[in-house]
């Protein structure tokens, strides 16, 4: 009894393990705060002196809101497409192609091993005609190839956690059809494997700037175009673009959970039950 | 002409025949089990009546019409699982008109529906709850309301009450039989319990290996089973293989057995006589009685099974069991001896499969 009541304390190393990791990972996302409104600072420590001047030039810059509406319409038409692509793939192959699936598995693992200048390249090649060659609706399906994997995962781990087969036959057994059963019975079902699932292909392709800038280049200047552009001009108004950058992908994030999470709750807790 | 008829259903997995010739007629209004060891084909059977396996050959009729082409959101056959599968994103009443929104049912109609087969399964109040905040026999209720809320032209059960405890499992069988026989809607009931089979069917189906051993009303099949596998699939039965010799008589390896007419058999043919543990007697003393098997015997277990107890006698080195009443029988222990009585009209003679 004596061992319960004593309080427990986290040992040295896993203080110093989980400070390593914060350190890491936040260091440079402050750094890049700090120096976005920093005056001066390569002598001291601490910044010499803090200004806004540099939002003021980022939100200034002429393509500014041109390359952030290009950055949210790829994004978003990528979630888009990429929902409209995996959704029904893997639902198809979860109830009628069970073989099919490791198949599967192994080919969404297959955009993480071709480098993106090999994709990109080989797609200028490929789609050299009008109305593809080097325009956005190339680059969105590029982009859709290139982040499939963060939309698989998650989905297809959504539809394996509920049973799809049956409650598909329950729903047939009362009328619906197909499109029925997805939409009313199997999608509401797995939603929260979509979110997180659109969260991160948004937060991807919102920062993809490899294929972005070798397949459309200046045709179609997303936000990470500008950005690398102005890290060439002015290091801290590029800080100024990050952490705006950084900003959108964040509000995004949660503006999607709580869409998700609007009237949710009991649903995503009937499916931890299950 | 029978309500529901299937004819000469084939459906085979690989190669290997999973149901094979099977032909049934299903009155209106009744229930009918199909009763098997896992693996005989039952299942498969009732989804091909729901639409979800294709035959391989074969017919379904229903009311006359063939339903083999119809898909099965249109078959108008309302189907319970075993797992429940209600729809955990919505509450009980939305789940119980799902189907009747998919027929496209006016509202207040919807409403009026789900009330009354809530009222049927008597669950009235849970309408608002989730499917995880019932326990599996309150799920399954739904399922079945569920299921009749459409009204459809035949109900379809997959094992439905596997997953849930004894107790439940009893109660809820009763409820299906209430409420089946008050809608007198078509049923199909599919379990490996025969228990269950035997006191909620009108007629019980049971099959073995994809084949229908025999059709009948639950007494016939526990009375007069055809088969051998039926004899020991239903119930408890004593097998004493041997051959038939004159006059109503069947030499066994370790006693001879007097039956009833073996009129069907050649003499000295391969037979198996079956006799049930409760129509076995158990006496202490040598019984003075004519025409009647007296065997003798040596007590090897007692098992106690609550309404009856249940005696392990070795005869000449054969076990048999014998089913009594603590009421009308003397006490009885290990190894004691005793002898064992039953009428000729016990024993079933059947021919020794090859």
């Amino acid at each position: 009894m004596r061992a319960l009541n004593k309080k427990v304390y986290p040992a040295g190393w896993q203080v110093a393990t989980v400070g390593f990791f914060l350190f890491y990972m936040l260091v440079p996302i402050i750094s890049t705060y700090v120096f976005s409104v920093a005056t001066r600072w390569d002598r001291t420590i601490l910044p010499e002196g803090y200004t806004l001047e540099f939002y003021k030039r980022a939100f200034e810059a002429s393509y500014f809101t041109t390359t952030l509406r290009n950055s949210l319409v790829l994004s978003l038409a990528t979630v888009l497409v990429s929902l409209l692509i995996i959704v029904p793939t893997v639902y198809w192959v979860h109830t009628r192609l069970g073989r099919a699936k490791p198949l599967l598995d192994i080919l969404m693992i297959l955009p993480f091993g071709i480098p993106t200048v090999v994709l990109a390249l080989a797609l200028v090649q490929v789609y050299n005609f009008a109305p593809l060659a080097r325009s956005p609706f190339l680059l969105i399906g590029a982009v859709v190839v290139y982040s499939m994997p963060f939309m698989y995962r998650p989905v297809s781990n959504a539809i394996q956690a509920i049973d799809v087969h049956v409650l598909t036959e329950a729903g047939q057994s009362l009328g619906a059809n197909v499109f029925q059963v997805l939409a009313k019975i199997i999608i509401p079902n797995i939603l929260p494997g979509l979110l997180s699932g659109s969260l991160l292909v948004f937060a991807t392709v919102f920062a993809e700037y490899t294929l972005t800038s070798l397949i459309v280049g200046a045709r179609f200047k997303t936000f990470p175009l500008l950005l690398v552009e102005f890290t060439r001009i002015n290091g801290n108004v590029a800080a100024a673009f990050s952490v705006i950058s950084f900003t959108i992908a964040w509000l995004v994030s949660l503006l999607i959970l709580w869409v998700g999470s609007k009237g949710q709750t009991e649903k995503v807790e009937s499916i931890q039950a299950r | 002409m029978a309500y529901l008829e299937l004819k000469n259903v084939n459906k085979s997995f690989g190669g290997v025949a999973a149901v094979h010739d099977f032909s049934l007629d299903i009155e209106k209004g009744s229930l009918v089990s199909f009763l098997g060891p896992s693996g005989c084909g039952k299942t498969t059977t009732l989804r091909m009546i729901a639409g979800f396996e294709q035959l391989d050959s074969g017919t379904i009729l229903l009311d006359g019409n063939d339903i083999v082409p119809v898909p099965p959101n249109r078959r108008d056959i309302g189907m319970v699982f075993q797992a429940y599968a209600l729809f955990p994103n919505m509450t009980v009443r939305e789940n119980i008109a799902f189907g009747l929104r998919m027929k496209k049912t006016p509202k207040e109609d919807v409403e009026k529906r789900v009330d009354s087969v809530l009222d049927m399964v008597r669950l009235q109040d849970t309408g608002k709850r989730f499917p995880h905040q019932l326990s599996g026999g309150q799920q399954q209720r739904i399922a079945l309301a569920r299921a009749l809320a459409v009204q459809p032209r035949v109900l379809l059960l997959d094992e439905p009450l596997s997953a849930l405890d004894a107790e439940v499992r009893v109660v809820l069988r009763g409820e299906i039989r209430r409420i089946q026989s008050e809608l007198a809607i078509t049923t199909v009931y599919v379990t490996h319990d025969q228990e269950e089979a035997l006191s909620i069917s009108d007629k019980v189906v049971v099959m073995n290996k994809g084949l229908i051993e025999q059709v009948g009303t639950p007494e016939e099949i526990y009375r007069a089973p055809n088969t051998r596998f039926v004899a020991t699939f239903i119930g408890t039965a004593n097998q004493f293989p041997g051959q038939t010799s004159e006059k109503n008589k069947v030499i066994c390896v370790n006693v001879e057995l007097l039956t009833g007419s073996l009129k069907e058999f050649n003499a000295g043919q391969s037979v198996v006589v079956l006799v049930r543990p409760e129509t076995i007697q158990v006496q202490v003393e040598r019984p003075q009685q004519e025409n009647c098997n007296i065997i003798p015997g040596v007590v090897e277990t007692i098992t106690f099974h609550g309404a009856v107890t249940r005696l392990g006698v070795n005869i000449n080195g054969q076990r048999v069991v014998a089913d009594i009443t603590v009421a009308n029988t003397q006490p009885v222990s290990l190894n004691q001896k005793l002898w064992l009585t039953f009428p000729p009209e016990a024993c079933q003679v059947m021919a020794a499969e090859e």
